[in-house]
């Protein structure tokens, strides 16, 4: 560790910083500053400044809780799931056997496929009366007659929950298995000599040697995640009956409803819920440096 | 160094919002008339021109136009046509969002439901004073002039050039009437949700329902064949909460709960609607000339509309796109030669006739292509009675709430009269 | 090295990986075939093989008005140059971040983090005046403004997890035996870095080939990438299946092409470098 004060370090950072400040800080100080007006460009005339106001309607409006709960299932499966599956394939694609390269290219297509396509297509797939999906259902038998999944507001959550999952896979396959090529190989001979089980190699070698790779991948897919608007919209609009309504489509749907004052207000409360998540990991990774 | 650069974001986030604000205000012109320029001033120029194309042969289409126009014109004015998506109604948000950047277009096409939020912020061009000096504005009935100065708000500044509109009617399989018994197509409302009634059998016996009467649109868009039946009853937009109104959803959710329309109805669009119809699965759907030649192409001759039938009221909803010009246009007699050609004169006849859309300009109307055409007939039937979702700067949200506020009801989650009033609420408030 | 049966191989790697695969790969086998059904066979009973195969929609995106190929490039050249762009700075920053300890570090990091964390519609109208200002509207450079703004802080932070990962036994190697930071940097860790720095450019590739809601506002028919040209292909009177599909088709291939040969840098890394000693 470099402790010395030197200018060496903020060269390096400089460029990065630079391009963020110049782009992306006065439109998010711009938003910030409009959540405190009541800032509806369909009457612009009524803009003025009123401090919490945005902030306490939005505690007020019970769609608001029921987007921010529905935020909440929507990472908690979504993440949770993606995680587990990529995982698993990172951990196979790490083997030998033959042609593993088309199969690692293949393995990439959900994240290649443009949002719009897999908005639509699944919603195709899902369609209530020439969907797949329910095809095949029935043609197993399972169901005998055909599920409108995206119609109906208790199968509509789950259908796009699976629609994410199917996404996020290739994420976590490649960033783990990028994490995995780090780990020397001579632990897991020694490991064998000592008879270790394959559970036992991956808990107690595998994991925690890729544990940063792990928990940075981790909270990154949960932000991006959590603020991801075009497979819902494009599948749902957020319907039916608000049923996948999750917080972004919220700030999305009323932002293009022009009422910026109140998205911009939820857009800060779900910024902050996202810290509540962040920060404990901000705090881990600085205590686990100061080791 | 923390706290003093969150002190310092907050004051600069609160001096920021309060500077921005009074700018935004500011920009675009004041409500003072501009004198219009007369064709005598027209130089050279180029107008920028944005459209949408709902698929690539009209996308053709008007390229088409514009080089014919660019030609033609005996000003030496040049039309530069860009495209951009119509994104399911984005297309009028990405719009708005470059022209408070600053970069609008001169002219473009327009929908008439986005008109609030444009003319709240003083982004269009007043052509009052450009259709009065123009000797041809007759062309074009005072009614959808009429409807034109309403979506804008005022009654003497008209922001909307109309372009074309599409009638919506319904559509029925002549074969399915016939299996059903039914030897003419209704003429009253309650004969037709008679027919629907009737048009719903199981036709091979296996007890599941095969062919639905009704092909209901309860996801974006349905607002407008909905409207028909709350008219039919008597009932209107100006009071969702009377007792007609409220009847006119009781129709609608008793066709949803009796099974007369697919179950998937809460979720189907424009898609879905179009696909069941085609496929034989419903009988009947409401929409307008726009779909009529995919019908014909797959369906042939058992494909049919009759306009909504009379009830207490009568009502379809007139689909509209129109032109508009921006403020910030430096040319704006030469924009207005550019609108007049799509509106009236040989762009009309190219557009309507290649589109199948129900032209604005009467003289168009009466060409031998829209005379021989049945579809085209049944929708210049509506024209009279035709109309649009009251126009006002809570009909956006208004419109994207309704597939849910609706599904609810549907659903039985919300009775008819509280949906009634929410959906009166959210309009009228 | 133990000779593993074959009935074990197969439940450990082929039967999940079957499985992984299936799920993965069948939606892309249902946007092919829609893509060569005509239209017709769309609304219907349910085929999972085309009745009759067609190639038109093929033939119609290059040839129209929708004009892929230009879309193609457009994407390409967009991606590739954000790539470049974001991967460097980001590199740099995350090293300076993970190695040295410096006034504002935390601060600097938190807000690098904390810079996604806002949707990005709400940020449309004063970054579309800020690139016209900047005359640099409909140009392929407004997108990759964006795109490196965007992506910059995400990459930084993935690459603070490797390098957190990577041992630091092997710079501290290289410096005892004469280098200075420079030269540890590019000739041990660089090569050991390699498979994250392939994961994190194809992240920042992907974001940049995906995105839609700048790519929309900033782009003009000359310059617009693919996420635009296909949603072109909606329009009010509903979905080109065959169109969107079979651009969907295009767009996927290419890119799982290039992978396929970028992934041969995700070898084992440690074991090739370190046998050096």
């Amino acid at each position: 560790m470099v402790k010395k004060k030197s200018i060496y370090p903020y060269l390096l950072v400089a460029p990065a910083l630079i391009i963020i400040l110049c782009v992306v800080f006065i439109p998010v100080v711009n938003a910030i500053g409009m959540s405190f007006q009541s800032y509806d460009l369909r009457r612009p005339n009524d803009i003025a400044f009123v401090g919490l106001a945005n902030y306490i309607a939005a505690f007020k409006d019970e769609l608001f809780w029921k987007a921010l709960w529905k935020t909440i299932l929507w990472v908690v499966f979504g993440v949770g799931f993606q995680f587990v599956f990529g995982f698993i394939l990172a951990l196979l694609l790490n083997k030998k056997f033959r042609g593993r390269g088309v199969v690692r290219a293949v393995s990439l297509i959900p994240w290649v496929t443009p949002g719009i396509l897999i908005g639509l297509m699944w919603r195709w797939m899902y369609d209530g009366n020439y969907g797949v999906l329910n095809d095949i259902l029935q043609k197993l038998h399972i169901i005998n007659k055909s599920i409108p999944f995206l119609a109906q507001a208790n199968t509509a959550f789950p259908a796009v929950v699976v629609t994410i999952i199917w996404q996020g896979i290739p994420f976590f396959a490649l960033m783990i298995l990028a994490g995995l090529q780090g780990i020397p190989g001579e632990l897991y001979e020694a490991a064998d000599m000592d008879g270790a089980t394959g559970f036992q190699k991956l808990f107690k070698i595998t994991i925690p040697s890729i544990k940063n790779t792990i928990f940075i991948t981790g909270l990154l897919r949960i932000i991006w995640v959590a603020n991801s608007v075009d497979v819902i919209f494009n599948m749902t609009e957020g319907g039916p009956a608000y049923a996948t309504q999750t917080l972004s489509v919220y700030v999305f749907n009323k932002a293009q409803a022009l009422n910026l004052g109140y998205s911009s207000a939820m857009a800060i409360l779900l910024a902050l819920v996202l810290c509540l998540v962040a920060v404990p990991y901000l705090i881990f990774t600085f205590g686990e440096e100061d080791k | 160094m923390k706290k003093r650069l969150l002190a310092v974001l907050l004051t600069a986030a609160m001096v920021l919002g309060m500077t921005a604000c009074g700018s935004k205000s500011n920009s675009g012109s004041s409500d003072k008339k501009e004198e219009a320029q007369s064709t005598d001033d027209i130089k050279e120029c180029t107008i920028k021109f944005q459209y949408w194309a709902d698929n690539t042969d009209y996308s053709s289409l008007m390229q088409d136009i514009i080089k014919k126009f660019n030609e033609e014109n005996k000003y030496g004015i040049t039309v530069e046509g860009e495209e951009v998506p119509w994104d399911g109604g984005g297309y009028s948000n990405t719009l708005f969002n470059a022209a408070m950047g600053g970069g609008a277009p001169d002219v473009a096409t327009f929908k008439l439901s986005a008109t609030p939020m444009f003319t709240n912020n003083n982004l269009l061009a007043d052509l009052t004073p450009y259709v009065d000096a123009w000797d041809k504005k007759d062309d074009i009935s005072d009614n959808i002039y009429d409807v034109m100065k309403k979506a804008g708000g005022s009654d003497d500044s008209l922001y909307l050039m109309p372009w074309n509109i599409q009638v919506l009617y319904v559509y029925y399989r002549p074969s399915i009437f016939k299996e059903a018994g039914i030897t003419e197509t209704p003429k009253t409302y309650d004969e037709f949700l008679e027919d629907i009634k009737k048009c719903t059998m199981d036709t091979d016996g296996d007890g599941k329902t095969d062919v639905y009467g009704f092909g209901m649109r309860g996801a974006s868009g349905g607002q407008e064949p909905w409207g028909s039946f709350i008219y039919g009853e008597g009932g209107s937009f100006d009071d969702l909460t009377s007792d007609a109104s409220v009847q006119g959803m009781q129709d609608f959710i008793d066709l949803y709960k009796n099974g007369y329309v697919p179950e998937s109805a809460t979720n189907d669009g424009f898609n879905e609607t179009v696909a069941n119809f085609k496929s034989g699965k419903t009988a009947m759907f409401i929409h307008h000339i726009g779909s009529s030649k995919g019908m014909v192409e797959e369906l042939g001759d058992d494909v049919d509309a009759f306009i909504i039938p009379k009830g207490k009221g009568q009502w379809t909803s007139m689909g509209d796109t129109e032109t508009v010009m921006f403020d910030s246009c430096e040319n704006k007699a030469a924009a207005f030669e550019w609108m007049k050609y799509l509106a009236t004169e040989e762009g009309q006849e190219m557009w309507c006739e290649g589109t199948g859309q129900v032209p604005v300009s009467q003289t168009v109307q009466q060409k031998d292509y829209f005379q021989n055409d049945k579809f085209m007939k049944v929708s210049m039937e509506g024209v009279d009675i035709a109309g649009t979702v009251p126009v006002k700067d809570t009909t956006t949200e208004w419109i994207s709430n309704w597939p849910a506020t609706i599904s609810q009801a549907l659903t039985g989650e919300i009775t008819a009269k509280e949906c009634m009033d929410k959906l009166d609420k959210a309009l009228n408030e | 090295m133990k000779r593993e049966s074959f009935l074990k191989r197969f439940l450990t790697l082929y039967l999940p990986l079957i499985v992984i695969l299936l799920f993965i790969l069948f939606p892309f086998y249902w946007t092919f075939i829609t893509s060569i059904k005509p239209d017709t066979e769309l609304y219907g009973a349910v085929t999972y093989w085309p009745r009759q195969v067609q190639w038109e929609n093929y033939t119609k995106l290059f040839t129209t008005t929708v004009n892929f190929l230009a879309a193609m490039k457009n994407s390409f050249i967009v991606a590739a140059v954000t790539t470049v762009v974001s991967l460097t700075a980001s590199t740099l920053a995350s090293y300076a971040f993970s190695r040295y300890r410096f006034a504002g570090r935390r601060a600097m990091m938190a807000l690098f983090l904390s810079n996604n964390m806002f949707p990005t519609v709400l940020l449309l109208i004063p970054l579309y005046s800020i690139m016209r200002n900047l005359g640099l509207l409909y140009t392929p450079w407004a997108l990759v403004l964006a795109y490196t703004t965007f992506t910059l802080p995400f990459s930084v932070w993935l690459l603070n997890g490797f390098f957190n990962d990577l041992p630091l036994s092997l710079e501290e190697a290289a410096l005892v035996d004469g280098c200075n930071r420079r030269m540890a940097f590019f000739k041990i860790i660089l090569p050991i870095l390699g498979p994250c720095l392939v994961a994190t450019g194809v992240y920042i590739f992907m974001t940049s080939w995906n995105e839609y809601t700048f790519a929309v506002m900033f782009t003009n028919n000359a310059t617009r990438t693919i996420p635009v040209a296909l949603k072109s292909l909606i329009g009010q009177l509903g979905v080109d299946w065959g169109l969107l599909t079979a651009g969907g088709i295009i767009t996927i291939i290419p890119v799982c092409i290039m992978f396929f040969f970028a992934q041969k840098r995700l070898v084992e890394g440690l074991t090739a470098g370190a046998v050096k000693g």
